[in-house]
């Protein structure tokens, strides 16, 4: 059986510090995966290893069925972080035109033109990425993220500081390209979100990780008194 | 307190042996004719520089083997040899003005090999500031391997730069056959040999507060962790 | 190649925009002038004139750092590093764009400053500018490379102004002896000695190599 996304044993130590425990996981394409869980449990962290932007101390990644490096794996991943990763004095276009000519679009100038055109920031086109408001700058974000045409999508607290027609408008996009067959990976606080999105949910804590119960996604009580529940329970089994 | 590891052990015991005859030869060995008992402090001063290169060639070696492996025993290592390494350096800079001074009266020559070990004292320095200043111990490992690589590429550079721009002047040429006088020979091998077991012993002292401390640090984090 | 064309492109336009690396550079290259000026006599003739190839580099080695201490600076906000070290590329070729950028401006830079520095002590350099602008290329090479990758890494250091300089310039002396060496006979024999090119021309490669090779890490979380 193929899948998108594969990791075994993957494992992060900072120093002294292990990050992230050995953790498996295995997502099948179109799939939708919530990681939950309180601040300084390890979920960024997971994000940015899967992203290629960090080594893993231990433990393998997977994309598509196949073990990758990590520059080919980060041709397949798209990353929305906490911040933009814009260049403040370029604008929307140009921003879009680098991250084309970074990953080494064919015709990166139709490229860009396209993902301006999905998010509908065309308006926003010429405009210095520095004085983009927070919720455009999110967007021009996706876009960005989605340029390439990454099998695997990985945002970061993406509703964020997105007031709620913003917020609207991103989960349906995010639909959309699940929709479309894109593996999403999202780490947010945001529990409405979660329900009626993912499918699955990972909770972190303290680096370590534990699988909720699909019914658990049923409606936001019911996952906020799981994740809680999981929280708790790893906590105490220090 | 220290552990009195079977290591530490072993190499304080090497020490002392090496030192002990290592000063009875010197107290024993000639004055020199032409530069008086000012001489003797070479018997510490050279060892003291085959102390400071080893260093910092330790120090890039365990710095590119962390990069490859990602293992912390080798950054470990290599902070521990950097900072006994710039001791001996320390020593080298304080020795040879003093030597200097004895014998061609002046404290300071811009010539190659002083020049080329102040230099490295300067990289050591800064290798050391790096890692002081780098949050984040995982971090601080990969830069400051990066930069004793850097470091220890530039060494032969410098040299060939000094040189070039006429360095070559007033230091003695090196120990040329015959060249020292009879019953100098003893005391700058043993000086040689106490300056490695010298080095191993402090090494293995600072190894062990270095893992002391990464225990330290793990314990500081778990608990900030369950605090947060 | 592609990623190398990027940055460049990214980091030449973001200048042109601004144009402020450029101008405290030449602004700063021209105020060491001044004081140098001030500072050494000019009046001595040939025993000033001997001075004048090392202050020259003086100049351009703290134009230079100031150049390269700014060099990450835009990459600082939004994260933007990271788009960079998201690129499905070697960082080898992230790091040859950034440092190329550098050398850009800092060659014009140069060339202001040569100017500057034939009218303040009264040079001639045209008989010698092509061989001189060779000098100056070599040695902007040496200190852009290593420049940029530690520029790279102080970046994410406390006190990065001060790491910078701290970092780079004991690993610069072969670029600074060499290229002061060549820029002297080239400035009172009109000639241009091998054995200066060659260490330059050797400090280049090894830092190149270094640099490109490292930089994966350097980009790393």
């Amino acid at each position: 059986m193929s899948f998108a996304l594969r990791t075994r044993g993957l494992e992060k130590r900072f120093g002294p510090l292990v990050a992230l425990h050995p953790l498996d996981l295995e997502l099948a394409p179109g799939a939708a995966l919530a990681v939950l869980g309180p601040n300084g449990a390890g979920k960024s962290t997971l994000l940015r290893l899967l992203a290629g932007l960090a080594r893993p101390s231990a433990g393998t990644i997977e994309i598509e069925s196949r073990a990758r490096s990590r520059v080919e794996r980060r041709r397949n991943v798209g990353l929305v972080g906490h911040a933009t990763f814009l260049t403040p004095t370029l604008t929307t276009r140009e921003n879009l035109l680098l991250a084309a000519k970074l990953h080494g679009l064919a015709a990166p100038a139709e490229r860009a033109a396209r993902a301006l055109a999905d998010e509908e920031l065309e308006g926003v086109a010429e405009r210095r990425a520095g004085a983009l408001s927070r919720g455009l700058a999110q967007r021009a974000a996706i876009a960005r993220a989605l340029l390439h045409d990454p099998k695997l999508v990985l945002l970061d607290e993406p509703w964020t500081g997105l007031d709620a027609r913003a917020a609207a408008r991103l989960s349906a996009r995010l639909d959309a390209e699940k929709r479309a067959g894109r593996t999403l990976v999202v780490v947010t606080h945001d529990l409405g979100r979660v329900v009626g999105l993912a499918e699955r949910a990972l909770v972190l804590a303290r680096g370590r990780a534990r699988w909720l119960e699909a019914a658990a996604l049923l409606d936001e009580t019911a996952l906020a008194a799981a994740t809680a529940d999981a929280v708790a329970r790893m906590e105490s089994a220090r | 307190m220290t552990r009195n590891t079977p290591l530490l052990r072993a190499s304080a015991v090497a020490l002392a042996a090496c030192a002990a005859l290592w000063a009875f030869f010197v107290w024993r060995a000639p004055i020199d004719s032409m530069q008086g008992p000012i001489q003797k402090i070479l018997y510490v001063h050279v060892p003291c520089v085959l102390g400071a290169y080893l260093g910092f060639g330790l120090t890039a070696l365990t710095g590119a083997l962390y990069l490859w492996r990602r293992e912390e025993r080798f950054d470990r290592f290599s902070a521990a040899s950097a900072e006994v390494g710039v001791f001996f350096c320390t020593l080298v800079l304080l020795t040879g003005p003093i030597w200097a001074k004895g014998t061609w009266g002046r404290w300071w020559t811009w010539d190659l090999r002083l020049t080329l070990t102040l230099l490295l004292y300067l990289v050591y320095v800064s290798y050391l500031l790096l890692r002081s200043f780098t949050e984040g111990s995982e971090r601080a490992a990969r830069f400051s391997a990066v930069y004793a690589i850097a470091g220890l590429a530039v060494i032969p550079l410098n040299y060939f730069a000094i040189d070039l721009a006429g360095g070559r002047t007033v230091h003695p040429e090196n120990l040329g056959r015959g060249s020292l006088g009879a019953g100098m020979g003893a005391p700058f091998a043993l000086g040689m040999l106490t300056a490695v077991a010298a080095f191993a012993y402090l090494l293995v002292r600072r190894l062990e507060v270095g893992t002391l401390r990464a225990e330290l640090d793990r314990l500081e984090a778990e608990t900030a962790r369950s605090e947060a | 190649m592609n990623a190398l064309l990027a940055v460049l492109w990214k980091d030449l336009v973001s200048e042109w925009r601004s144009r402020d690396r450029l101008v405290a550079m030449g602004v700063f290259a021209l105020l060491v002038v001044i004081i140098l000026y001030l500072a050494a006599p000019p009046g001595a003739g040939a025993e000033a004139r001997a001075h004048v190839p090392g202050l020259l580099w003086v100049a351009y080695l703290f134009a230079g750092v100031l150049g390269l201490n700014r060099a990450f600076a835009t990459e600082l906000e939004n994260e933007a590093l990271s788009l960079l070290a998201l690129a499905p590329v070697e960082r080898g070729w992230i790091f040859l764009g950034k440092a190329l950028a550098s050398l850009l401006l800092l060659l014009v830079v140069q060339a202001a400053t040569a100017l500057a520095f034939a009218l303040a002590f009264g040079l001639d350099l045209w008989p010698v500018a092509g061989r001189l602008a060779l000098v100056a290329t070599l040695g902007a090479a040496g200190v852009c490379s290593v420049g940029t990758l530690f520029s790279a890494i102080a970046v994410r250091t406390q006190y990065r102004e001060v790491m910078l300089p701290l970092l780079l310039l004991p690993l610069l002396v072969p670029v600074l002896l060499g290229a002061v060496r060549a820029t002297n006979a080239l400035l009172l024999e009109g000639t241009l000695p091998w054995p200066a090119l060659q260490l330059l021309l050797v400090t280049d490669g090894v830092f190149a190599i270094v640099s490109f090779l490292t930089f994966e890490v350097v980009l790393d979380e």
